[in-house]
């Protein structure tokens, strides 16, 4: 069971089940500006016939009226509807609302399509069990984001972060005839960081990254800085440390760690980077 | 408010490029907090062994010569220490120019303020009548 | 200000309104909040050397300062806060070294620091009072 009442987390998709704050302290709209405050949207009521009943309270938001967003209540008629967050989502959209808009894919948290922030944490929704949210439960788009529409976060940036960390393999030794070679310690050095969905819960969920998102990488982007640098294929380990050397860009991370407390997929952003700055400290003596 | 700018993606996110720095401020915060540990020790236990003794006796201790090193490595660390971690919570939430005036009076504090703590450390060690 | 720029300006989602605070999180801003209390604390130590460089007069006063009652429940705070900073410090100090980044081994060292900073908070006081007053 991952609802769990230990104080010691142990692996990231654990969720307690009680908290002492659900959230900061701090006023709702502490920060916002006018045009991102979220507003109490509508009811929409379970069908007549339901009889067990959850509440779901969904940030929506639509582009085409000029209106802020809103958080609507939407009551879904469990014994109609699959086990995890997504078909709740799916259902509310077939059954409810054909306007829902949220992204999804694989529906088993291969695509990292369906990432958004479930009672406080990022996660995917088509992994997370209904069971295990609260009542009603908060789903709000990915922490952080230009939202497109509702459940919808355009990524654009984030991805542009991805492209800076050039992740593909770069040599200048000519290709060889056949495959390059590597040691099988050396492949194992990528287990942990070649995992990664991109799904960007965790740049999402880094306090770092919402400050000074514009210039810190954020840990998914490091995350696969780090992949290729401990790379035994790869060339250009001076070149990427150049790059990645700079207050903002990877010092800014903390070791906040809640990066690696929400990963979807149990890998260790935070240790990615604390290897990165190793490697940095390495080089300079 | 910024105006808003027609900038492809990975203009925005590469900026003005990789400043090549930061290692030097993040390898000095360790290192003044590794010092920091025995030091800020060491002034704790002083203060509770002389938690309720007289001037005197407390002017004995100051004015000793391993404390006034002591002290005065204390000050050094400290302000050092401070002064890096100041820096990052600055740059983390101050935004624009007011960024530039809220590091330039921290800094000032962080460099004043131990050359009095210094002088006032001599001034014990040396039983001066204090020049401040 | 447009902190995250896209190619429209859309409303940006929340983020501190709506994450949950977790262990990780909390113990980072308290090393945030020590650390910056603390640096008040550094301006209070040099004031304190300056009283007892300029004499028992100035000592004394300073020393009427601090036990009044007020100062005394806020050095008892600055007390904590500054085993605070240190266990947290000491527990980057490892991360830096990477080492202890199993989220297993994340939680039970901030709850080790969290219990150790009391504890030791509790000591501070209890051995400066007891000293305090067999001297
Ligand atoms: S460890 Fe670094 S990247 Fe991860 S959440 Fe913290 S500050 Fe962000
Ligand atoms: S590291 Fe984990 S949370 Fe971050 S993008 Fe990759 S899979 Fe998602
Ligand atoms: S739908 Fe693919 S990860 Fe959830």
């Amino acid at each position: 069971m991952v609802k769990t009442d230990a104080l010691i987390i142990e692996s990231s998709d654990q969720v307690p089940r009680r908290t002492l704050f659900k959230r900061f302290p701090i006023p709702r709209n502490f920060g916002v500006s006018p045009g991102s405050s979220v507003e109490r949207g509508r009811n929409w009521p379970a069908p007549a016939n339901a009889t067990r009943i959850k509440a779901f309270d969904i940030y929506r938001y639509d582009p085409d009226q000029k209106k802020n967003p809103r958080l609507d209540t939407f009551e879904v008629d469990l014994d109609d509807c699959g086990p995890m967050v997504l078909d709740a989502l799916i259902w509310i959209k077939s059954r409810v609302d054909p306007t829902l808009t949220f992204r999804r894919s694989c529906r088993e948290g291969v695509c990292g399509s369906c990432a958004m922030n479930i009672d406080g944490g990022n996660w995917l929704a088509c992994t997370r069990f209904i069971e295990e949210t609260q009542t009603p439960a908060r789903i709000y788009p990915l922490a952080n984001m230009r939202i497109i529409k509702d459940l919808v976060p355009d990524l654009t940036h984030v991805f542009a972060q991805y492209e800076m960390v050039e992740p593909w393999l770069q040599s200048k030794t000519a290709a060889p005839e056949r495959e390059r070679l590597q040691a099988p310690e050396d492949r194992a050095a990528l287990d942990g960081y070649y995992e990664c969905i991109l799904c960007f819960c965790c740049t999402s969920g880094c306090p770092s990254h919402w400050w000074n998102g514009d210039r810190f990488l954020g840990p998914a982007a490091l995350l696969q800085a780090w992949r290729w640098l401990t790379d035994s294929r790869d060339e250009a380990a001076g070149d990427r440390l150049d790059k990645l050397e700079d207050p903002f860009r990877l010092y800014r991370c903390h070791t906040i760690l809640n990066c690696t407390r929400t990963c979807p997929k149990g890998l260790n952003p935070g240790k990615a980077i604390a290897e990165i700055k190793k490697l940095v400290a390495k080089r300079h003596g | 408010m910024d105006r808003y700018r027609f900038l492809s993606p990975l203009s925005r996110a590469s900026g003005l490029g990789s400043a090549k720095a930061g290692f030097t401020h993040w390898w000095a915060e360790r290192i003044t907090a590794i010092a920091l540990v025995p030091l800020t020790v060491w002034f704790a236990a002083s203060l509770i062994a002389h938690s309720g003794s007289d001037y005197q006796a407390f002017i004995a201790w100051a004015g000793a010569p391993v404390t006034t090193v002591l002290m005065i490595l204390l000050l050094l660390g400290l302000f050092w220490h401070m002064a890096l971690g100041l820096q990052v919570v600055i740059e983390d939430y101050v935004h624009g120019e007011a960024k530039l005036w809220a590091l330039l009076a921290m800094r000032f504090l962080c460099v004043g303020l131990p050359i009095v703590g210094i002088l006032a450390a001599l001034s014990i060690a040396f039983g001066k009548s204090a020049p401040l | 200000m447009d902190r995250i720029s896209s190619t429209r300006p859309r409303p940006l989602s929340p983020n501190i309104q709506i994450y949950r605070p977790q262990l990780t999180s909390v113990l980072s801003i308290a090393n945030r909040i020590t650390g910056v209390a603390l640096s008040v604390c550094a301006i209070g130590l040099v004031g304190w050397l300056v009283a007892a460089a300029r004499g028992p007069r100035a000592y004394s006063w300073f020393q009427g300062v601090i036990g009044a009652w007020p100062v005394q429940i806020l050095l008892l705070i600055a007390t904590f806060a500054f085993f605070l900073h240190l266990c947290g410090g000491i527990r980057h100090l490892v991360w830096d070294s990477v080492r202890g980044f199993e989220l297993r081994q994340i939680y039970s060292s901030g709850w080790a620091v969290v219990a150790a900073s009391v504890l030791l908070t509790l000591a501070t006081w209890f051995l400066s009072l007891t000293i305090g007053r067999v001297v």
